[in-house]
């Protein structure tokens, strides 16, 4: 009854604005597919791109779109490592510092100039150059000159990224690491072709005037609206790519996107949280790990958490497996160590597996070392202690979750406190919260990218924390050429990060979308950013 | 008459200029920085130093307002922080047109829709259509738009499949979003014509009119509607400002690529700019608006003067 109510209503008012404008041409085009048996990718930005411009877009909404218009010297493969591109091989020097890339012969621009290691030096340095204010600057800085160049401290000339002629580019690094293969996949890195750009410094801001070097070709933005990308014709790879169209819809709100995504006017949409649970319980969700860990972090420098035992006292006392299972509901991997699983050593073992689980839920144990831990400090009652999350509803259900264990299983009461994304990532670097949620994404795909945050003074170091073992371990391995050793200096990092616990794991993060059972072959790597050269869409 | 609009541009202009300021220190009183947003990640200091010199916030705040006084006059706000390859007068630019053309059609179904409402509710005051017209008003009024427009989605677009369920690329597009936005201002404007009608229809010259024989039709039409139309011409001035310039929440549901999310957005990323812009902007329209209005008294009834004892 009800809902006859509701549509007869709806109905009137239809009818009503049927009237008044006159003349209705309703014909929505929802069919799904073009007829003419060309493969179309229908996807959803969620907004519009930051920027096309490679140094300045450093988010998803930007280089998910961008990293297939364009291509680096490497590009992640199906099986997420770095592999030949517009690079077709490189050499590395015995010390491991210096790489000479040789660019494609037949590697071209999407106006048809040629690619050349020109494009990638002047690109390269725009990233570094301060007044670019690119805030991906800081993956250059293993480039030998890059971070002085960046601080204002040295020159354009004086970064070793060099041009030794049109097809071969010369780059040094800083320290021997095997990742730099990998850093250079990212959309950071992509080239610019700079007879375009000097002439048009806005190159990358409209359809007209972009250039690629791609799978595909930019055919069409609308700002705000929408994108229309076409199937590169001038890709050297051209043969892979399988898909003739990608629209790209622009739409912000997920229950929109879920509802276009059931008229058939989108391949995948994101799970909106409120069907979140029923989606995952019908298994309709495709779920894609994701480099990135979901932490507490507690301030060293601030009673009771200057004391070890307390903080480890508050670790073991949250189950991270119920708070995964009962709170975020979207099929995460718990987490008892730092680094994501996902990074393999050079023996093949993951590094996650490698270290396993550096410690497990236990409230007894929890509780034993709160005590032993106030009996060090003379506590005849903890300090006063609040949690701090940046607002949004997963954050408050997890903290809700956390405060309920502390009281079950430490008999503490824990304030929680909330505030504005902003406001709160300001103070969180400032060092101003007790006790704080973090998260951490992976910029690039190595260990280090995780371990290296928690030295002395680094930006995410919200715990104030400063160790200098920890320091020195981060410091050899960054420098250390031979992987196995590398490995084996990062394995012991995280086991002494996870002992002193300045933080403590929650989960894993991962990705989750709604994927149109005909829709084959997009990968998400777990770093990196959305892959549709060998997607297929089957009519 | 002349001296008044004169009178009123100068007041207009130094009203534009307290907002300004207002807004201003607004912004700059928000704590946060508009480096913090990028994906959650969390920046160097270098790479925010770097930043705030780019767009030339790491300047002293006196400084600063000159420099954004300077933007306001000559109307060129320079680019957004947050999609920094696209200045504030593009994203306005493409922005605006699309608010403009949705709202105006909202407009015009609300006002057409609100009136006819309103005088036949009046004309068959406490019979049927009286009620079904104020029921309609009533839902209109307390049906949140974005509810409404969640409805219409999952019903014209998910079950019936007679229209699309969002994005902006024609008519059929249109006419969801032209519904969501348009039941609220209707029940009220159906509501404000029933009671000034009501008031209107009593009183001495209907009573002369109806005497001298005239038509219901006319009396209605040109005697009644005139004075009746007062009440609702004065909320149409900040509505019609508020709605051309687009809704952060009906754009947001149907995935229309109006200015309304520039509003909200541009204070939640601290894209100042961008919050510049859009506060002169509405403020400009909506003095605008509310000066259109005054003049509009004047000709529904003369009795409203303006002209000189006003400005003397």
């Amino acid at each position: 009854m009800k809902k006859l109510c509701k549509n007869g209503f709806m109905l009137g008012m239809a009818l009503l604005l049927v009237f008044v404008l006159g003349a209705c041409t309703a014909k929505p085009n929802s069919s799904n597919e073009k007829s003419d048996g060309k493969q179309v990718l229908k996807l959803n930005n969620g907004a519009e791109p930051t920027s096309f411009n490679p140094p300045i877009g450093f988010d998803a909404q930007s280089w998910n779109a961008l990293n297939n218009l364009m291509e680096g010297l490497t590009r992640l493969g199906k099986d997420h490592e770095p592999h030949p591109a517009s690079a077709e091989k490189w050499d590395v020097s015995s010390d491991g510092k210096t790489y000479t890339f040789h660019i494609r012969k037949d590697a071209k621009w999407d106006n048809g100039d040629d690619l050349t290691a020109g494009d990638f030096e002047y690109a390269w340095k725009q990233l570094l150059n301060p007044s670019t204010g690119s805030p991906a600057a800081f993956l250059g800085y293993l480039i030998e000159g890059g971070e002085a160049y960046n601080m204002k401290k040295g020159s354009a000339d004086a970064v070793q990224v060099k041009a030794v002629d049109d097809k071969t580019l010369k780059v040094t690094l800083t320290a021997p690491q095997s990742y730099f293969l990998n850093m250079i996949s990212n959309p950071a890195f992509f080239p610019v072709n700079q007879k375009v750009a000097e002439k048009n410094p806005k190159w990358y801001a409209n359809a007209k005037t972009f250039v690629g070097n791609g799978p595909f070709k930019l055919a069409s933005w609308k700002h705000d609206s929408n994108m229309v990308f076409k199937k590169s014709t001038t890709y050297w790879d051209k043969k892979s790519v399988k898909l003739d169209e990608v629209d790209w819809a622009m739409v912000n709100d997920t229950n929109t996107e879920y509802q276009m995504y059931k008229t058939g006017d989108l391949d995948s949409a994101s799970v909106p949280p409120d069907l979140a649970n029923q989606l995952f319980k019908e298994g309709k969700v495709k779920v894609d790990p994701q480099a990135g860990t979901y932490f507490f972090s507690m301030n060293v420098k601030m009673k009771p958490f200057d004391n070890a035992k307390i903080r480890k006292a508050f670790a073991l006392a949250v189950d991270n497996k119920q708070i995964v299972d009962y709170v975020v509901k979207q099929k995460n991997d718990p987490a008892y160590g730092f680094v994501s699983p996902g990074f393999k050593d050079p023996s093949g073992e993951d590094f996650r597996s490698h270290n396993g689980n550096l410690y497990k839920y236990d409230p007894s144990e929890a509780k034993k070392l709160l005590a032993e831990g106030m009996k060090e400090e003379g506590y005849k009652t903890l300090p006063p202690i609040t949690l701090t999350y940046n607002t949004t509803d997963i954050n408050k259900a997890i903290a809700e979750a956390v405060q309920e264990m502390y009281k079950k299983n430490l008999g503490v009461s824990v304030k929680l406190a909330n505030m504005e994304w902003n406001v709160y990532g300001v103070d969180q670097k400032k060092g101003k919260f007790q006790f704080s949620r973090g998260s951490f994404l992976a910029d690039y795909g190595d260990p280090i990218n995780f371990l290296e945050n928690f030295i002395t003074g680094m930006p995410m170091n919200s715990m104030q924390w400063s160790n200098k073992e920890y320091d020195q371990l981060i410091k050899q391995a960054k420098n250390e050429k031979d992987d196995a050793k590398r490995y084996a200096l990062m394995y012991q990092a995280e086991k002494l990060l996870i002992k002193e616990m300045p933080l403590f794991p929650v989960y894993f993060y991962n990705q989750s979308e709604l994927q149109n059972s005909k829709v084959k072959g997009i990968v998400r790597h777990p770093v990196g950013y959305m892959e549709l050269k060998w997607a297929t869409k089957s009519n | 008459m002349l001296r008044f609009v004169l009178n009123r541009f100068l007041a207009m202009i130094l009203t534009l200029w307290v907002i300004a300021t207002l807004t201003f220190l607004l912004m700059h009183a928000i704590p946060g920085s508009p480096f913090n947003n990028l994906n959650g990640k969390v920046l160097s200091d270098a790479a925010v130093k770097n930043l705030e010199a780019h767009y030339h916030i790491d300047q002293p705040l006196p400084i600063q307002y000159f420099i954004y006084l300077k933007s306001i006059a000559t109307f060129t706000y320079g680019p957004s922080i947050k999609q920094p390859a696209q200045t504030v007068n593009d994203l306005l630019g493409r922005g605006f047109p699309v608010s403009f053309e949705l709202g105006m059609w909202a407009l015009v179904v609300a006002v057409l829709t609100g009136v006819l409402l309103g005088i036949f509710a009046a004309l068959k005051h406490n019979g049927l259509i009286d009620y079904l017209a104020m029921t309609l008003a009533v839902l209109g009024i307390s049906i949140p738009n974005f509810v409404l427009a969640t409805l219409l989605i999952q019903e014209f677009a998910v079950n019936l499949h007679l229209l699309p369920a969002g994005t902006w690329q024609g008519l059929s597009y249109m006419i969801m979003p032209i519904i969501a936005l348009a039941t609220g201002p209707m029940a009220i404007i159906a509501r404000l014509i029933r009671s000034s009608m009501l008031e209107v229809l009593t009183q001495d010259y209907i009573r002369t009119a109806q005497a001298k024989g005239l038509p219901p039709f006319i009396i209605v039409m040109k005697h009644a509607l005139k004075n009746a139309l007062l009440p609702v011409v004065t909320v149409l001035g900040t509505l019609a400002a508020s709605i051309l310039t687009g809704t952060f929440v009906i754009e947001k549901i149907f995935a229309i690529p109006g200015m309304g999310k520039y509003f909200v957005d541009s204070i939640n990323s601290r894209d100042y700019p961008v919050i510049m812009g859009t506060t002169m902007f509405y403020s400009a329209l909506l003095i605008l608006m509310l000066f259109l209005v005054d003049l509009a008294y004047g000709w529904l009834d003369p009795r409203i003067k303006q002209s000189k004892e006003g400005s003397k």
